[in-house]
């Protein structure tokens, strides 16, 4: 094979590209094995690892600060609320992509709008309306909103999914004798599953890392989720201890790491949902 | 839908907002509509559009958390804000920061396209790594970057220095912090323009360059006259959500600047924030809020008019 100078410097561009974007990672899971001192000491810091140090730290950060809990609430907090919002969501988008009705336009471009307000728009009066049936401080207070915040994403996905199946099979099994509802039942979730899988990936990923409305709802840290409590750990202590605000990183990264190994077959599908085909 | 429609006239059809539903079958009874949008339109009702009407009467009133139940005050918070310059100052960051981070990740996302469209080997991994930012929590991304831009040890200033430069005061001077804002928005960020753009790359027909090529059209005019115009809807498309998404965005400056130093990274949700959180004056930062609504509302509006958002609206 010849080999093209053009060629070789795209492929030296290339491990340029992923060299950059990997080094924050690796330089977060770095510092997270110094000592204190030694981030200060070492610029840039060194490669030879203390691993009773590595324990020390993500023992502090895993188990003292309670990093573990607040992962644990927010697959709790997010879990819940995906699945809820898939559940009313999905005969939703299928009445949008299958019945003819009056407004079903308008009112489509409404729900999809909700997915652009800014969460500062909503969080004072969701925080009043949490507080007034005393859920503040509870994991109902943060399903709850967030199932509206993710539930207009996936309204949007699963249309885009549904309208790619051709109608005849609805009519075939209307024809059968099937009702509507035992069409989407019976007939329609076998085909959309990567759609369901898809809602639920980007309705999940869309509340993960929701901050401000966690905030003001949860007051108590047995109940904070990864984004706010990673945040209280970074912020409250002044100064940082960057050893220790490093393995907070590094724990917040592992599930999305392991996230973006599922989402990678759909991740064009959950972002361009909404988009023109 | 085929023969058999008949009208199904609901109790309300009186109310325009109450809409009249056509159904194509005598076996499909009206309430299956509301059984499938029901509970979703109910839920978004309570939890989304009624949220959004109390925070239009909350910035109707001067309510704080010392003083408990607001008082009625009209439209004073909206004529405070008017003349008030830190919204002046909020308003005119929010504008810099959509502008340049959507322009710099416009151009990025689009030439990062191109080039992983020249399907190197093992691109996909880079591709992968490229990807992470963007799912990651926005507070970590400002924390990792304050460690990477650290003035005293951060990786960034060590290899600034080790190639005999200065590094500027990334986060700590007033003329920095935002231009520092906007690359790390960008860092986080671009992923989200380039695989839009690069999905759209792939699915185009090859026919046309090829026929471009046989017409003797060099790479750069084949670019400008035919890769550009049509790329276009994904551009747009991504264009369109990245400005919202940097208008709205509030934790990134939380956990990179906090707004500082001296408010040169305040934007309009931030300034917002700090008057409903921070000082607790609820009213007024309902009243910010709501403009950043109407902004958005006019801003998406125009847009709208070049985007076409319903898909299958073609079919």
């Amino acid at each position: 094979m010849k080999i093209r100078p053009g060629r070789v410097v795209a492929y030296i561009f290339l491990i340029f590209l992923g060299i950059v974007g990997a080094a924050p990672f690796i330089y977060l899971a770095i510092l997270s094995t110094k000592k204190r001192i030694e981030i200060l000491a070492q610029v840039p810091p060194t490669l030879n690892f203390n691993w009773a140090q590595v324990l020390k730290n993500y023992n502090e950060v895993l188990f003292s600060q309670g990093m573990l809990g607040f992962t644990l609430n927010s697959i709790i907090v997010v879990g819940a609320a995906t699945a809820i919002a898939v559940l009313i969501g999905t005969p939703a988008a299928y009445a949008f992509s299958r019945l003819r009705f009056r407004y079903s336009e308008q009112l489509a471009s409404t729900i999809l709008s909700m997915r652009f307000m800014p969460p500062i728009a909503v969080a004072i009066p969701l925080f009043l309306m949490v507080k007034a049936v005393g859920l503040q401080d509870s994991y109902l207070g943060l399903i709850l909103p967030y199932i509206a915040f993710s539930l207009p994403l996936v309204v949007w996905i699963m249309i885009g999914f549904f309208d790619e199946i051709p109608a005849e099979i609805d009519e075939a099994a209307l024809i059968d004798g099937c009702t509507r509802i035992g069409v989407l039942w019976h007939v329609m979730l076998p085909i959309v599953r990567p759609g369901l899988v898809t809602a639920a990936l980007f309705g999940a990923l869309f509340i993960w890392n929701e901050f401000l409305v966690a905030l003001y709802v949860i007051d108590s840290r047995a109940f904070q989720t990864i984004s706010l409590g990673a945040a209280t750990l970074v912020s409250a202590q002044r100064p940082i201890d960057w050893n220790i605000a490093a393995a907070v990183g590094v724990v917040t990264v592992i599930p999305i790491l392991l996230f973006s190994l599922f989402v990678q077959r759909y991740i064009v599908r959950g972002l361009t949902a909404g988009a023109v085909k | 839908m085929e023969q058999g429609r008949e009208r199904v006239t609901m109790s309300h059809a009186s109310n325009p907002a109450q809409p009249t539903f056509v159904f194509g079958k005598r076996d499909e009874p009206g309430r299956a509509i509301w059984f499938l949008l029901g509970p979703c339109l109910l839920y978004l009702v309570v939890f989304s559009i009624y949220p959004l009407f109390h925070s239009l009467r909350l910035s109707l009133t001067d309510l704080t958390a010392a003083t408990g139940t607001g008082n009625f005050v009209g439209l004073d918070n909206y004529r405070a804000l008017l003349v008030d310059p830190l919204f002046w100052n909020a308003a005119k960051n929010s504008a810099i920061m959509v502008f340049f981070s959507v322009a710099i990740q416009l151009v990025l996302g689009v030439a990062l396209a191109l080039f992983f469209n020249l399907h190197l080997r093992g691109s996909w991994i880079v591709r992968g790594i490229l990807l992470l930012p963007m799912l990651m929590t926005p507070i970590i991304v400002g924390v990792m970057w304050r460690a990477l831009l650290n003035p005293d040890w951060g990786l960034v200033n060590w290899a600034i220095k080790s190639v005999g430069l200065t590094p500027p005061d990334w986060l700590g001077s007033v003329g920095m912090s935002m231009v520092t804002l906007i690359l790390v928005d960008c860092w986080q960020w671009t992923p989200f323009v380039f695989i839009i753009v690069f999905a759209r790359l792939q699915a185009l027909s090859q026919d046309v360059f090829e026929a471009a090529q046989v017409d003797g059209a060099g790479p750069l005019v084949t670019f400008r006259r035919i890769t550009l115009p049509m790329l276009m809807p994904a551009i747009v498309f991504a264009g369109v959500f990245r400005a919202v998404d940097a208008f709205r965005s509030f934790d990134l400056i939380y956990g990179l600047s906090y707004g500082g130093p001296a408010r040169s990274t305040t934007t309009l949700s931030f300034f917002s924030f700090q008057n409903g959180f921070q000082f607790q004056n609820y009213g007024y930062a309902a009243a910010v809020a709501y403009m950043m609504l109407l902004i958005l509302a006019l801003g998406t509006t125009l847009m709208l008019k070049f985007v076409q958002i319903r898909p299958g609206a073609s079919r």
